[in-house]
């Protein structure tokens, strides 16, 4: 505890008084009214027989549980979502990273390259996935430049690949938001202390060798951001492959929130509901620790 | 700090009464009167509505097709028309906003029995029986839009049909001088032309659902003997032998060849431009493919290189999948006033306007008074003829519609067999079958 | 060796910068701009090719007019404001106390807090709810909902960040005889500067490009958003879209925010670096 600096009190006064618990009553009225309540609700719906066709609702007990466990579109989706997440998490950040340091001296030509890379953000996904859709057909813009450059004929089928679309789709999410990342690793490496560079820098320590031993350490809480962003936005967004692919090819870029969008537009509103269940737990399941880790490493440095 | 987490506790439990009440009613509103039938007015379509708003509710494809209509209404009674345009997919999004308690007065809607389920009709939908419209619709029309024999679906456009349109000067080179009899001798003329290096057929597989086609062309004799009743009371399966087979069939063309190269990810907008300029040789698609091939070139045109058959397995029956464009639902909601506006608009666009609305979207007429106007392509004449003798498709004629697209989908990418598709369309079409509370399911 | 060094800096570096950025952002950037100035057949099969006949101003006045725009940026204003501010008063407020006080009630109060980043949200229960409480398709209830789906997430961020702040710090305002609202406002908030600058604009993006939330609770209502007047300008006809239009819409919906980001870019970035200049 703090030594008291004031002549008048002898202790400081209880934590309940210094930071009153009627600064939580708002967040935690919005929160519990406009969130918890509709979301437990939802998930009460899981054991019910909701749908479009009829208006009443009956328990079902655990039937619509066991008719997702026991289906293996399921389980596909659920390998889909989590490979689409880690390659996203995993470039996203990566570019992010590659671009602020590339980006990083305060150059005319840097800062505008900056902002160019950053308007990728401001773009909704809608836009994204149509351009995209549009430059990766086999007979499109990019498979035209490649040829250009190769001199033969290119007819790579990007988004058509029943096992690579899926890291495309996850380039196309990353692309969309690296700026985003890469503006958040410029406000880390900004931070780290010049006199901690300096020192390096007289004990003769190479670009790599500083950015191994020491800028990347210390950037932990940015990599940190950037990580639960990518993570927490992939599992839970699914606009841009929407945009891109539908889904498809042959289902094998359909994410779970996309089979769940298509399960309720099948009319079938409560076997919607488990499966956002499971999507809940596996996004706590997984993301979770990971995030977890992250910021038990920061606290460490 | 108790008393604090009790208050909480009260506003929650308070807001949960709420939801719950809200809950088992389902959709708060609706009148759930259906002990018999009522008898219906029917206004004059050219009476006054002043003051009156109804809400409709149109998808991407099809929110531009009323606006002249809506015009003319507008200034003929006063009454005003606010049009909600539903983001994509319409059918996914329209049922769940219902699911909210949203509801409209009316609602462009696809007129098949498995898509009208999705709206509730008997409990959500007006009844449109005796309606003063329907004696002026063609015979063909009459038949179809009904649920468990009411119906809920104003047809206002001539529902699509599947048939082949072919390139003329593909099939003179390939020496094919008259359309194929049956499918056998599509395959055979199919053959003919890819030995001169043609792509006999554009597949679109990549939007997935120009898939679903060829499996029901050759189930058309099928349907007809009552196919896909028989599967909506399961007394026939998708995986027995009928339906199985004509998956299977599909799947040899595609190991055949008979497709273009880029058929895995090919679109639908790149198959009108392809059957035009004779890289393909046949596109089996619905009658509104006619419009696609219209955006790039003139009826002149189409009416010179475009020829079009319909195909079955043993014959040239069409087979007809009304489409989200060919008709529009009316809703209870409760207010007398609005639910009679919607009766209004209905027959002020089939009565009073269509003369003027047919010649302004230069699309075939579905009433025998009111003649087509000139500058609709021939293919388009030559389908709706064929209506009259066409087999329902299983949007049409079953009573749930499973993503059977999907898994043809998948098997034309190669990630699915045919014993996969069909079984895994059979669990799902099972498992909605359940959820509408079918018997025997 | 110095020589080279600098040859690198400047030329070979800003080289690679120019042609990455042309590429990578350029390429696609230029495919929506090009379709987006086509007609309705040619854009049909959007590519890289520049229009046979410019559209531009057709396009651009259509996609305007015909997606109401002015009326949609109006509310996508009204709901993002309010909900943006809200949701870090809100939470930053919460995130205060939840950093500095401990034992079981206040982990238990926290881990409820962020476990809305992991749920999703619920969007038909929420909406019945909404009409439960008259206020579906309004804007307040759009806010409300808004409010609800981000606070989570604001929580998380601020948390983490209010406990590398210091306590001698709000030690010293409390000596001077300083209400807890007083030493939030005047000495915390100032410090949070970052994170909420950060937390401004994610939030901020999330809200003005969501689609899906805005259409249940708003659409079909009086309020509209910009991300859901696209659908009116999208299609002509069945299995048809207006790509010229589609793409003209976004560049305009992406408009103000490109302006706002370069205007106040440097501004942004400081926020986010909490001043630290190098």
């Amino acid at each position: 505890m703090i030594p008291s600096l004031s002549a008048a009190s002898g202790r400081s006064p209880r934590r309940a008084v210094l930071y009153p618990s009627s600064f939580l009553a708002p967040a935690f009225a919005v929160l519990a009214v406009f969130f918890f309540l509709p979301t437990v609700f939802n998930f009460v719906y899981a054991f019910t027989d909701w749908s479009a066709f009829h208006d009443d609702i009956r328990p079902v007990g655990l039937a619509n549980v066991k008719a997702v466990l026991s289906n293996g579109a399921l389980l596909s989706s659920l390998r889909i979502t989590i490979v689409y997440a880690v390659l996203v998490a995993i470039m996203q950040t990566g570019f992010g990273l590659g671009l602020a340091l590339l980006l990083e001296r305060d150059t005319r030509i840097n800062r505008f390259a900056r902002v160019v890379f950053f308007i990728p953000v401001l773009m909704s996904a809608l836009a994204v996935g149509y351009t995209f859709q549009a430059l990766l057909k086999p007979d499109g813009p990019l498979n035209g430049l490649l040829g250009a450059l190769i001199g033969q004929q290119v007819t790579i089928p990007w988004l058509g690949s029943t096992t690579w679309t899926v890291v495309t789709v996850a380039f196309v999410n990353s692309w969309k938001w690296m700026g985003l990342a890469m503006v958040i690793f410029l406000a880390g490496l900004k931070t780290i202390p010049a006199d901690v560079l300096e020192a390096a820098r007289i004990d003769g320590a190479g670009r790599w060798r500083t950015f191994r031993s020491i800028r990347f350490p210390l950037i932990a809480p940015a990599v940190t951001f950037n990580v639960a962003t990518a993570l927490l936005g992939s599992f839970n967004g699914f606009d841009t492959i929407l945009a891109t692919t539908g889904g498809g090819p042959a289902q094998q870029t359909e994410v779970l929130d996309i089979y769940i969008f298509r399960v309720y537009g099948n009319g079938l509103f409560a076997q919607a509901t488990t499966m956002s269940l499971a999507l809940l737990l596996l996004v706590a399941l997984l993301a979770f620790p990971v995030i977890g880790y992250l910021r038990k490493r920061e606290r460490v440095l | 700090m108790k008393t604090r987490g009790l208050t909480r506790a009260a506003a929650a439990a308070t807001c949960g009464a709420l939801l719950l009440a809200g809950c088992s009613a389902g959709n708060p509103g609706t009148s759930s009167d259906t002990a018999g039938p009522v008898a219906t007015t029917w206004p004059d379509p050219g009476a006054g509505l002043q003051g009156v708003t109804l809400t409709l509710w149109m998808s991407t494809q099809t929110a531009a097709m009323a606006d002249n209509v809506i015009k003319a209404f507008e200034a003929k009674t006063g009454a005003k028309i606010t049009k909600v345009v539903i983001p994509d997919v319409y059918e996914t999004n329209a049922p769940t906003k219902l699911a909210t308690g949203a509801k409209p007065d009316l609602a462009t809607w696809q007129p098949t029995g498995s898509m009208l389920a999705l709206l509730k009709p008997s409990t959500d939908l007006q009844s449109l029986d005796g309606a003063p419209w329907l004696a002026k619709q063609t015979p063909a029309i009459q038949k179809l839009g009904l649920v468990n024999g009411h119906h809920y679906a104003a047809f206002v456009n001539v529902p699509s049909v599947l048939g082949v349109f072919y390139n003329k000067s593909v099939f003179q080179k390939a020496g094919i001088t008259s359309p194929p009899k049956n499918f056998s001798e599509l395959l055979a003329d199919a053959q003919k032309i890819k030995t001169k290096g043609v792509a006999p057929f554009f597949g679109a597989a990549g939007d997935q659902w120009p898939t679903q086609w060829w499996p029901q062309v050759l189930l058309a004799e099928a349907s007809k003997k009552g196919l896909w009743e028989r599967v909506s009371q399961n007394k026939e399966k998708f995986t027995d032998p009928e339906i199985l087979g004509a998956v299977r069939q599909f799947q040899d063309m595609v190991k055949q060849g008979l497709f273009n190269k880029d058929d895995k990810t090919s679109k639908y907008t790149e198959s009108g431009p392809a059957l035009l300029k004779g890289e393909a040789a046949m596109v089996l698609q619905l009658t509104s493919f006619a419009s696609l091939m219209q955006s790039t070139a003139d009826t002149a045109t189409i009416d010179r290189e475009i020829g079009w058959f319909p195909i079955s397995k043993d014959g040239n029956i069409a087979t007809s999948v009304p489409g989200g464009d060919n008709a529009l639902v009316a809703f209870k909601t409760g207010d007398p006033k609005r639910e009679s506006g919607a009766r209004q608009f209905l027959r002020f666009w089939l009565e009073t306007y269509y003369p003027d609305y047919v010649k302004s979207a230069g699309t075939v007429s579905i009433e025998p008074a009111v003649p087509t106007p000139a500058g609709v392509p021939e293919v388009v004449k030559q389908a709706t003829a064929a209506l009259g003798d066409a087999a329902g498709s299983m949007q049409q004629n079953a009573a749930v519609n499973p993503d059977f697209y999907v898994n043809l989908a998948n098997m034309v990418n190669g990630t699915m067999t045919p014993e996969q598709v069909t079984s895994t369309t059979q669990s799902q079409f099972a498992q909605l079958a359940q959820a509408l509370g079918i018997q025997g399911f | 060796m110095r020589n080279s060094a600098r040859a690198w800096s400047r030329l070979v570096h800003p080289a690679v910068v120019i042609v990455l950025a042309a590429v990578v952002i350029g390429i696609p950037l230029w495919l929506a701009l090009v379709t987006s100035a086509k007609s309705q057949g040619e854009a049909n099969l959007p590519d890289l090719s520049l229009p046979r006949v410019w559209h531009l101003w057709d396009n651009y006045s259509q996609a305007f007019s015909q997606g109401h725009m002015l009326w949609a940026l109006f509310g996508s204003l009204l709901v993002m404001v309010p909900s943006v501010a809200g949701v870090l008063i809100f939470g930053s407020l919460a995130s205060w106390v939840l950093a500095r006080r401990t034992g079981r009630v206040m982990a238990v109060l926290y881990s409820a807090a962020i476990s809305g980043i992991i749920l999703p949200p619920a969007v038909v229960t929420i909406v019945l709810l909404l009409r439960q409480l008259h206020l579906a398709s309004t804007p307040t209830g759009m806010v409300l909902v808004y409010m609800g789906m981000y606070m989570s997430l604001v929580i998380f961020f601020v948390t983490g960040f209010v406990r590398t702040i210091p306590v001698e710090v709000e030690e010293a305002a409390r000596m001077d005889g300083a209400r807890p609202l007083g030493i939030f406002i005047k000495v915390v908030l100032p410090l949070l500067r970052p994170v909420i600058a950060t937390a401004t604009i994610l939030i901020c993006l999330y809200i003005w490009n969501d689609v899906f939330y805005a259409f249940f609770v708003l659409g079909g209502g009086t309020y509209s958003t910009l991300p859901l007047n696209l659908y009116s300008v999208a299609s002509s006809n069945l299995y048809q879209n207006n790509w010229n239009l589609v793409f003209a819409y976004v560049v305009l919906m992406s408009l103000p925010l490109i302006v706002v980001f370069v205007v106040a870019q440097r501004r942004i970035i400081s926020g986010i670096t909490g001043g630290a200049v190098k």
